[in-house]
């Protein structure tokens, strides 16, 4: 018997004793009792389901939003945005939430609009900021609309980039993306791969030569 | 005075005059252990008497929690890790996020190990 466990009372002489004692013991038996060895081993199994998360998340169980391995098809996003205006659209996927902004200045900008945080929608706010800002009002996440840094609340990554282009007639296209804090180079280079040889050369993108070369042994 | 009888004394009894109150105690003061903390170490299994019901091997006990402490900061560091490798690998850093996958399971190893040291500790 271990140290928890309490002997039954002994009877006694009148039956309201006998009563309660039961009622006692009956509330003594109910608590259940996790000792510090029960612990260690709900630690330990704990432990491994965070090793097992651990693997998965390397082996790409997420979905890393707005990212493409290879070059996207290009996207028309809309006829024409005004400045100051912005414009939801779905990029590179149809599951990818994504936002064009047409800043005060004239600069157009594309970013995924799924934060960074906890995956709530990301807003356009013209009137917050000087430039306006890209707001997440789950958690009170900040963007900054020009570079898609972080600017206030617990994002803890910038948000991906897509890159757009306006044609001369003022239609909007979205063409690649770059995941968060990637530079435009590697990931349009990353994209382009070897389908575009040319524009890799162009870009001088690590490999563009030997991928050229290969493209020319292949024809 | 009057010359009434003066009524007899009640006998002093330990514990409450219910008996189902009263454990089988034969000392006036039973918590008070004659060999409180450290006990003596030759013994076992403690019967009836004095120093029954105490720690015996009080390392043990501190052996234990120490398993534990150590066991909840490996899992601390393993949350750490683990929000590392997420943000890693959504920036497309994948060898990282590798990285931080064998470091989750060598974590796993040492707590698997800190039980392992007594599983059968009573």
């Amino acid at each position: 018997m271990s140290v928890t466990e309490q002997p039954a009372p002994a009877p006694g002489p009148e039956p309201a004793g006998d009563e309660a004692a039961e009622r006692l013991r009956d509330r003594i038996s109910a608590d259940s009792l996790t000792t510090r060895r029960d612990y260690l081993r709900i630690v330990a199994t704990v432990s491994g389901g965070l090793a097992v998360g651990g693997v998965g998340v390397a082996a790409g169980i997420l979905h890393r939003h707005g990212d493409s391995e290879s070059m996207p098809e290009a996207r028309k996003v809309t006829d024409a945005l005004a400045p100051g205006e912005s414009v939801a659209f779905r990029f590179p996927g149809d599951e990818d939430r994504a936002l064009a902004v047409r800043l005060p200045d004239g600069t157009l900008v594309g970013y995924s609009a799924v934060c960074t945080h906890l995956a709530c929608a990301v807003l356009w706010r013209e009137d917050r900021g000087a430039d306006g800002e890209l707001y997440c009002p789950c958690h009170e996440g900040v963007f900054d609309a020009r570079t898609g840094e972080v600017t206030a609340g617990p994002p803890p990554r910038p948000l991906p980039r897509i890159f757009l282009t306006e044609q001369p007639d003022g239609s909007v296209w979205a063409i690649a993306t770059a995941r968060s804090g990637e530079p435009a180079r590697e990931a349009l280079c990353r994209q382009l791969g070897d389908s575009h040889p040319e524009m890799t050369r162009q870009l001088g993108c690590p490999g563009a030569g030997r991928a050229a070369a290969n493209q020319r042994g292949r024809t | 005075m009057s010359d009434q009888p003066i009524p007899p004394r009640p006998d002093y009894r330990p514990g409450s005059a219910q008996p189902r109150l009263n454990r089988p105690v034969r000392e006036r003061y039973p918590q008070i252990r004659a060999t409180s903390g450290y006990g003596d170490p030759r013994i076992r299994h403690t019967g009836p008497g004095p120093g029954a019901g105490t720690e015996q091997e009080p390392e043990r006990s501190s052996k234990l929690n120490a398993r534990l402490v150590l066991a909840l900061t490996v899992v601390v560091g393993q949350l750490w890790a683990l929000t590392v490798a997420v943000n890693e690998w959504m920036e497309g850093n994948t060898g990282t996020a590798w990285w931080g996958a064998g470091f989750l399971i060598l974590s796993f190893l040492v707590v698997i190990g800190l039980w392992l040291l007594d599983p059968k500790d009573r």
